[in-house]
């Protein structure tokens, strides 16, 4: 056996005999395996919840009598969004951003500019996820465990007879690194049965499981490293667990907590009363299209008869109300969407800016890698937001289209004086059937190893520095005795 | 006859090539002129000793003389600022990994793993050093340092100063190197276990292994090392033979005399 394996061997050993050491891997691998089991059974029972709400949804849309088709615009669509099959290990954000949102004509989606995205989202904290446990308690298990591997070797005397039976300082860092990283395995074994299972049973993509399971190993590899070299740099173990404590405090609870807040207070968001007071405002400048004298209505009017070569609206041969509700969706959909590409540009500067906490934190790539892959960052929400979007825009302006086709002007400007003119603008519901059912389109898996790269590049990062921290502490360990 | 001459003969070369390469191959201690300085304080001040094959060296000196300094630079813990160490023949400040192949130590203070016994203990150790003794082996060197049979499988965590002491001799026997260190390897032992230990020394000493032992103990020093050097500032300042009849008293006065100095 190696020198390597003979001391990796021996640490185990001397684990194995160490009731704190024992207590703790138990209580994590424990905690670890309710967390696989409970977020599993959660995600699935959700996912079933959301699929029954849209079914729902989509049978009451369908099922409405014949009605005027602007009442069907406001009488609006519930679309929810189906939780990819790894967010059964990392539900992101996907808990604070909600996947319900009511789409209805002149309005934008009850989701977009909602203060919840104030605060990127970012900081969630405390679901007991396979991500929580491996992200925040297995580095904590890790410290504790390793803290004293080799601070206690040199308290006791011990690490000065290992170097005089002429083992080279390398050998036991290796070994006690690998000693640890069996530990951090253990800790990940939960994890891989949870990503396995995923992959199997719910057919989540391998390539993002494997890339998921590589991070988490390479995030516990770091701090295995972390904790030898803490160990190994430090003059007694007492002061390892100090250092370690308050290194796992600040880069695991502490800057990712305070990351979007600079982000934050660096690139502001407004409010959703302050956008909705500037879309008002917009939209008053813009015009209003029950306005008769508005100029930008005035000059619609006066090309759609041009257009149609009339000089009334009575005379077109479609429902100019119809022609004018399409027209106002448009200006005020253009308007919703440049609130929102300006409020999405911001929460990716924000967002950007958090990352770049990568480099004070592994937590923070850890987690930025682990969303993105997991298809459950904001960049999932703000898909599943524009999709929704575009649907809503899509259905209202079916439903604009019918009431300009199958509805005539006169019926429309009767409706509520003459009783058959109101039955008459009541159309066949089998036009709310033609309406397709919203279906979300997920980012492929290109997508998500491209939004994933960041956080990935960081962990890499945190890797080589943790590689560089054994070398130095290799180097100390020989001067030290 | 012819048979028996041939024999005869044959072992004759034999010892003689092996004494021939005994006399070639580099003494196992060997440091001359060493001068160390640590802060502003010279440790040691132009130390030169060498140790044979089957000879016990005993170094003595005051709190602070610099033995047990000897001891960290012969293993390569320290770096010396100029002179020559040679530890079978290898620079354990250039090649300390070598060096500390051909040595085993016994520190004063003798640390152990807690958590496992005396045979854990010792199986972890020597493999560490490329050896891998049976139980009975184990035993065996168990026996000679006088260890008690059923205090072997407990763990060490309950062990006195001395049983410690008698696990890191077993080990150092079972290493089976050619030279041996020993950081005052009497103090925890009680008399019986001090006298078993001189005879053990004796037992390695005719197995050829050189003994460089660092003492307060001058009694213990002249009942079994063939020479003992005197420690002061940094350097022998004197060295005598036990073997050529000086008596302890005399031997006290000197190492006082000498020491004071």
């Amino acid at each position: 056996m190696s020198r390597t394996r003979l001391i990796a061997a021996n640490e185990w050993r001397l684990m194995r005999r160490n009731h704190v050491a024992r207590l703790a891997l138990l209580m994590l691998l424990a905690l670890s395996a309710i967390a696989t089991f409970t977020s599993i059974a959660h995600r699935a029972e959700s996912d079933a919840l959301r699929a029954r709400f849209q079914a729902q949804a989509d049978r009451e849309f369908d099922g409405q009598p014949a009605r005027h088709p602007h009442r069907m615009v406001h009488y609006g669509h519930f679309v929810f969004r189906p939780m990819p099959a790894l967010a059964a290990f990392d539900p992101g954000v996907d808990a604070f951003t909600g996947n319900t949102i009511f789409l209805e004509g002149h309005r934008q989606n009850s989701a977009n500019f909602g203060d919840v995205r104030q605060s990127s989202l970012l900081a969630h904290f405390g679901q007991l996820t396979p991500a929580f446990v491996l992200q925040v308690l297995g580095p904590l298990v890790l410290v504790f465990v390793g803290f004293g591997t080799i601070a206690r070797e040199r308290e006791s005397g011990t690490l000065r007879y290992l170097k005089a039976q002429g083992l080279a300082a390398r050998s036991l860092i290796a070994g006690k690194a690998l000693a640890l990283g069996g530990i951090a395995a253990l800790m990940l074994a939960p994890a891989l049965f949870s990503l396995g299972w995923l992959v199997v049973v719910e057919a989540a993509p391998l390539s993002g499981a494997l890339l998921l399971a590589i991070s988490y190993a390479i995030y516990l590899l770091f701090w295995v490293m972390a904790v030898i070299a803490a160990s190994s740099m430090t003059r007694d173990a007492r002061s390892a667990l100090l250092y370690l404590l308050g290194l796992w405090a600040l880069t695991t609870i502490l800057v990712p907590r305070i990351a979007p807040d600079i982000a934050l207070a660096a690139t502001p968001l407004p409010t959703r009363l302050e956008t909705d007071i500037a879309i008002q405002d917009d939209l008053r400048r813009i015009g209003d299209s029950h306005n008769p004298n508005d100029p930008h209505f005035a000059a619609f009017k006066a090309e759609t008869l041009k257009r149609y070569g009339v000089t009334k609206v009575d005379d077109l041969p479609v429902n100019y109300r119809g022609l004018l509700a399409m027209e106002g969706e448009k200006i005020t959909s253009r308007l919703f969407d440049k609130y929102n590409d300006t409020q999405f540009t911001v929460q990716a500067r924000q967002g950007d800016t958090a990352t770049g906490f990568g480099f004070l934190s592994p937590a923070i790539a850890l987690r930025s890698a682990s969303m993105a892959l997991s298809g459950t960052d904001l960049d999932g929400h703000k898909r599943f937001l524009e999709q929704a979007e575009a649907y809503r825009y899509a259905i209202v302006q079916e439903l604009n289209r019918l009431q300009a086709e199958a509805v005539t002007f006169a019926d429309d400007g009767n409706r509520n004086k003459d009783p058959e003119a109101a039955r008459r603008v009541r159309i066949d519901p089998k036009h709310w059937h033609d309406v397709p059912d919203f279906t979300y389109r997920p980012a492929s898996l290109d997508e998500r190893l491209r939004a994933a790269v960041p956080g990935l590049a960081l962990l890499l990062f945190w890797l080589a520095a943790g590689a560089a921290m054994l070398r130095l502490a290799s180097r100390r360990i020989g001067a030290a005795l | 006859m012819h048979e028996t001459m041939t024999q005869a003969t044959s072992t004759n070369a034999e010892l003689a090539t092996h004494l021939l390469a005994e006399n070639s191959s580099p003494p196992p201690i060997e440091i001359t002129d060493l001068r160390l300085v640590r802060g502003s304080r010279t440790v040691l001040n132009g130390l030169s000793i060498k140790v044979s094959r089957g000879e016990i060296y005993a170094l003595l000196g005051g709190n602070g003389a610099g033995k047990s300094t000897t001891l960290s630079a012969i293993l390569g813990f320290l770096e010396p600022d100029s002179g020559v160490i040679r530890v079978g023949g290898f620079d354990p400040v250039l090649e300390p990994d070598r060096a500390r192949t051909q040595v085993a130590y016994l520190p004063e203070n003798v640390a152990l793993y807690d958590q496992l016994s005396a045979y854990e203990n010792i199986a972890y150790f020597l493999a560490l050093s490329g050896r891998e003794p049976g139980r009975s082996e184990m035993d065996g060197a168990l026996d000679a340092a006088g260890l008690q049979h059923e205090a072997r499988e407990r763990r060490v965590a309950g062990y006195s100063k001395g049983m410690r002491q008698k696990v890191a001799i077993a080990m150092a026997v079972l290493r089976d190197v050619p030279v041996l260190l020993l950081d005052e390897p009497t103090s925890g032992l009680d008399p019986r276990a001090t006298a078993d230990f001189n005879a053990l020394l004796n037992v390695l000493k005719a197995r050829g292994t050189a003994i460089l032992m660092v003492t307060h103990d001058l009694l213990g020093a002249a009942d079994c090392a063939d020479r003992i050097g005197f420690l002061a500032q940094g350097s022998i300042v004197d060295e005598v033979r036990p073997s050529e009849g000086i008596d302890v008293l005399a031997l006290h006065h000197r190492y006082g005399e000498r020491t004071a100095a």
